[in-house]
This record gives structure tokens, sequence and C-alpha cells, in this order.
């Protein structure tokens, strides 16, 4: 990211994170977004690999270990990359939070997910819990502890298969989301497109933790 | 970080816990989660004469949720519409003494309070129409 101007020497800045003139490290503006710092497109499919070499490669420039006998302003500089480095890769190393990261940026404040709470799902799930209640509450030799597991057995298998279709749908919408990125023109097409893209990633990533968690619930109650 | 006492109490003993049948008259019911966590919390209350006569929740979540619906229950209870509308979550804070990682707690249970108000109210001003 090209600065217009060192904050040391006062030159016209060509390089991207070090002054070519002076060579001082030049801090990451707070402006810049993970996937420009650490310099990737705004893909959902990233190469592991890839992301660490680059992780490592700014590690080292940046790393306050390197910075211990330079000026007071160099190691605050060094210190603050350092940890926006850190989030960056800790943020696009992980395909969900890389996701979410990206609705923030694409589609501004994530918080108004919870205007449309899945109804549906809370009342099932609410149920369900109801049920694991009754079998923690039921003698374990009795019959009725068995027909409730065996309802619990099949509730989560159901459950599972739904998390599986979950992770299937969020991983063909990052490719779809590539593929748009890809094509690079801006037509009222495209952007009803992305749209969709955006907002049913959306969906699916606010639901899934809900249905993770029971999912573990259900696990722990019954195996 | 460790729990304030006063939320290790309503977790260990909970008020009003449990649920009204959503149909029955004068009951309204708010489902609350919040995606990050994936807490659930629901929230009910019966009015009578623009009264809060009783309030129940069931919340699957963390201490702090459990709590905060908890504490929830208890303001409601006695208060007008109009009173419990004003419940802020910043009251819930300061009285559970909640970390700034649990803030969000205090918020699920504010919106579960504000979609108790709504859908109480949608269904009154529905009666209101069947009657005309």
């Amino acid at each position: 990211m090209a600065r217009s101007m060192c904050w040391h020497c006062q030159s016209e800045m060509a390089g991207e994170y070090f002054c070519e003139r002076c060579v001082k490290v030049q801090p990451v503006s707070k402006d810049l977004d993970y996937f420009t710092c650490m310099g990737f497109p705004r893909r959902l499919t990233i190469d592991p690999r890839q992301l660490e070499t680059k992780f490592y490669e700014l590690s080292r420039a940046f790393h306050p270990d390197f910075f211990q006998n330079k000026s007071a302003e160099e190691q605050t500089i060094s210190l603050g990359n350092s940890a926006m480095l850190n989030t960056a890769y800790r943020t696009l190393r992980d395909p969900i939070q890389r996701a979410e990261y990206l609705l923030d940026l694409e589609a501004g404040a994530v918080k108004d997910i919870r205007t449309s709470p899945p109804a549906d799902l809370f009342e099932e799930i609410l149920k369900l819990q109801d049920t694991l209640d009754e079998y923690r509450a039921a003698d374990r030799a009795s019959s009725t502890a068995t027909t409730l597991c065996a309802k619990l057995q099949a509730e989560r298998t159901t459950l599972e298969r739904r998390q599986q279709d979950m992770e299937t749908a969020l991983q063909q919408l990052f490719t779809q989301w590539d593929a748009l990125q890809d094509r690079g023109e801006v037509t009222d097409q495209t952007r009803a497109e992305r749209d969709r893209i955006l907002k049913q990633m959306r969906g699916i990533l606010s639901n899934r933790t809900y249905v993770k968690n029971i999912v573990n619930d259900l696990v722990a109650t019954i195996s | 970080m460790a729990y304030s006492d006063k939320v290790v109490d309503h977790f260990n003993n909970p008020r009003n816990m449990g649920s009204f049948k959503k149909d029955e008259e004068g009951v309204g019911t708010g489902m609350v989660g919040a995606p990050e966590c994936g807490d659930v919390m629901k929230l009910q209350i019966k009015v009578q004469n623009d009264m809060i006569v009783d309030a129940k929740f069931k919340t699957f979540g963390c201490g702090s949720a459990i709590a905060s619906s908890s504490l929830a229950t208890e303001w409601l209870k006695g208060k007008t519409i109009e009173e419990a509308q004003k419940i802020k979550n910043t009251d819930i804070v300061q009285e559970l003494n909640l970390p700034p990682v649990k803030i969000h707690c205090s918020v699920l249970a504010e919106d579960a309070i504000k979609a108790a108000l709504a859908d109480y109210q949608k269904k009154a001003d529905g009666a209101l129409v069947d009657a005309k």
C-alpha cells in the first residue's frame, strides 16, 4: 500500500511497508483490511500455505525483536504492525472467520443479523432442549429413557446431516463469490448476484452456531 | 475472570424458569439468539390490564445469559408495558456486574424483552381487530 509520505524523512513513499529512502518501517494503516494487508484479493478460497508464507515473511519484517536497537517510534510501529498482522492471519486462516470478516467488509455491520432471528430453528432447539431435560431426569434403566434416547439419536442424525448440508452450501457460496470476483465486471446483474451470495452466506453463518451447540449438547448427553 | 456473586446466584437459583402456552391470552413471547455464540433465549410475559403479572424464561447459553434473563423476568413482574419498555441492557450490566465480554448477554435480554412486548402488542392489536 503506497502511503503518501514517509513519517520519518517525508519523502514520497513508493515501497510497501518500508521507506525506500531512509529504510524506516511504516505503520500499517488502521483502515487497511486484512486481505490487503496480507496481499491477498478478497476471495474466500485461500491457499493456507501461501497465506502462511506471507505471514512469516511479514512477521520477519515487523517483529519487535528486530527493532530493539531502533528508535522508540520504530519500536512502536513494529509492535502495532505485528499485532495487526497476527490478527489478520488468525482471521484469514480460518475459513469461517474469513467469511464472517468478508461479510463485515462487504455488507457493513453484521449486527443486523439479529433483526431476523430464525424463529423455526429456535422453536426446534427449545423443544429439543426440553426432551434433553426429560432424558436427563429419567431413570436410565427405564423404558422412558430408552424411548427418549432413541428419539434423541434420531434427532442427532438429522441435525448432523443438516450441518453437513450447511457446510456444503457454504462451500458452494464461497466458490460462487470467488467466481463473481474473477469476472470483475459490475453490472446490475452482478450486483444482484453479489447481494444474493452475501445474504445467503450470512443466513447460514448465523444459524450454524445454534445447530452446532445443540448437536454438542446432544452428543454430550446421549453418548 | 470470575462471575459476580449475583450472576452465580441467578445461575444456581434461576427465578421464573419455565414457559407459558404461546397462544394463551395476554401472553407475549420473545425468542432471540446470539449468532456469535449460539445462545438461545425465550422470554414470556403475561399481561393483564396493561400490567405484567407474570414472566418466565428459558435460556440455553452461558451463565451470564441465564442470569440476565432471570433478572429480566424478576424486573418485569409488576411493571406496566410502558415501564417495561424502559428496561435497558445497561441496567442489567450494572446490576449483575457483567464484564465487557459479557455485555452482549444483557443486550440479548433486552432484545428478548422488546420482542416479548412486541409480540404481546401484536396479539392484542389482532384481538382488537377480530372483535370489530
